[in-house]
């Protein structure tokens, strides 16, 4: 069921416009930005980096936006009462979407690398080829169970879009997307550790760049895992309570 | 004075309805948090890249700030009437349409402010910067025009609102291509001579430079030549706005699509 909903909810977003296009354009032109700032601070050497970095930081936006208005999207498109009434956990109704979210942010990924390679020349020398390939794909299933947490958590706010926006730049700070954490204050480090983000960037980036990458991806997924059991448990909360109270439908 | 009524106190109703859904913590949080956290990433990165130092990236991103809600404003500011079904009403007024347009813009513009100063303000607190305090006024003067040029810049976006559908895609992909090529995080001479170009002529370009000179001391005279560039870019895309929002009325009155979503 999660893999039919999966491809169901890939597929409707891929028919958005406005995701296609927020989804490729901003990932490169943050990519762009990358770039250029790292061949300004004379690290050209690291460009493959900074090219890794944007396509995460673009999976994140995806799965923040995407994850975090799940729900309203639903409520807007009006299936969101037929979704609830199906005979089935709320959780497994809505994870497709949010998995769906994080698959749709790897065309960042896609976007960024091939920009990078076929307009700046950045090397594709991945330290880890194989790895890589099991790393981004792990880091999305790992962003895409947390983000059934954010998704159960937003819909306890109205209007969790406009929240969503506060949390791009610090998620993509802390977890050490594109600056290294090493330069971040101390008291950010148990921030970053509890993050799915945080692990699930180190092990595409150790996969790119070299690094166990296993421990990491490990990490991420397990962090991810009870980031879904607490979505899950939230989600059937939020959801007797949107029954009683008769609020399903509304804003 | 009806015309000036229609500016003044049309924009404050026309920004209250349609930031109807906004509540205090949302507003903080979304618009007031958000510009601070960008702020702190790209003067990470910076520190770490040994590309610039701390001024250059509180002063740039605070400038900079002031371009959220002026983009997003300005394309609310037709989209959201369109999107509450009142779009035809407005454009049914006796009034002028231009300026009941760009009379939105002046709310947009002192959130732009208002951001762009909070920004600045605890961007310098959190990461030591020391500002002196005869460039304060200066300072105010340079994030003032620039959330004015950005707001005109934003209804030249909304404007397209009245031809696209789909014009959030234009809005977002506008915001990123400002923190790319305004040179607020990137320094010019780091861009190649045609981006340089592009970013001469969008908002915020000069306002960052204008306002760096005054935070490093160097006085309103050096920075009058960028600010007043900055005054000249706004009222460009002032004139364009208005352009625009005529032409794509009469050619949606003519087509009857004017409320087709």
């Amino acid at each position: 069921m999660i893999a039919v909903g999966l491809l169901l909810h890939t597929k409707q977003l891929t028919r958005s416009p406005f995701e296609i296009a927020t989804a490729l354009i901003v990932p490169v032109v943050q990519a762009t930005l990358a770039v250029y700032l790292f061949r300004a601070g004379g690290e050209p050497g690291r460009l493959l980096e900074a090219a890794v970095g944007a396509g995460l930081m673009g999976v994140w936006s995806s799965v923040l936006f995407g994850s975090g208005g799940a729900i309203q999207n639903q409520r807007w498109q009006g299936t969101l009462e037929m979704l609830m009434l199906a005979p089935r956990p709320p959780a497994l109704m809505i994870l497709p979407i949010t998995l769906a979210t994080a698959v749709t942010g790897t065309y960042a990924m896609l976007a960024t690398l091939l920009w990078g390679r076929l307009l700046y020349g950045v090397p594709l020398n991945f330290a880890h080829p194989l790895l890589f390939l099991v790393a981004v794909p792990g880091c999305v299933l790992g962003l895409g169970m947390f983000g059934l947490l954010l998704a159960s958590t937003f819909v306890l706010l109205r209007n969790a879009n406009a929240l969503a926006n506060t949390l791009e730049y610090p998620i993509w700070l802390v977890s050490g997307m594109l600056v290294p954490l090493t330069v971040l204050p101390g008291w950010t480090g148990p921030i970053a550790a509890v993050l799915p983000t945080t692990w699930g960037a180190r092990a595409v980036q150790e996969a790119a760049s070299g690094g166990p990458v296993w421990p990491s991806l490990g990490l991420c997924l397990a962090i991810s895992l009870g980031c879904l059991v607490a979505g899950a448990l939230m989600m059937t909360h939020v959801e007797r309570r949107a029954r009683a109270a008769a609020t399903l439908a509304l804003a | 004075m009806a015309l000036f009524r229609l500016i003044g106190t049309g924009g404050v109703i026309a920004y209250r309805a349609l930031f109807n859904w906004t509540t205090p913590s949302m507003f903080i949080g979304s618009l007031l948090v958000g510009p601070i956290f960008q702020l702190l990433f790209f003067a990470y990165l910076g520190r770490q890249l040994g590309v610039a130092d701390d001024r250059f990236y509180i002063v740039g991103n605070a400038v900079l700030a002031a371009s959220l809600s002026c983009v997003f404003g300005g394309t609310m500011a037709v989209a959201n009437e369109r999107r509450f079904g009142t779009l035809g009403h407005v454009l049914l007024s006796p009034r002028s349409r231009t300026a009941v347009f760009l009379g939105r813009v002046l709310p947009y513009a002192g959130n732009g402010l208002l951001i762009a100063a909070s920004t600045l303000t605890v961007g310098a607190l959190l990461l030591g910067l020391r500002v002196p305090v005869r460039a304060l006024p200066g300072l105010l003067l340079a994030l003032a025009v620039a959330a004015l040029a950005c707001g005109f810049f934003g209804l030249t976006l909304g404007a397209l609102g009245l031809r696209f559908r789909d014009v959030w895609v234009v809005s977002n992909v506008s915001v990123a291509l400002l923190l790319l090529l305004t040179g607020v995080n990137v320094p010019a001479a780091g861009l190649p001579g045609w981006m340089r170009a592009v970013g001469e002529a969008l908002p915020i370009t000069h306002a960052a430079r204008g306002a760096r000179q005054l935070a490093a001391g160097e006085g309103l005279a050096a920075a009058a030549p960028a600010l007043a560039a900055e005054a000249a870019v706004g009222l460009g895309y002032a004139l364009l706005a208005a352009a625009l929002l005529k032409i794509f009325e009469a050619e949606s009155r003519r087509r009857a699509s004017l409320d087709a979503l």
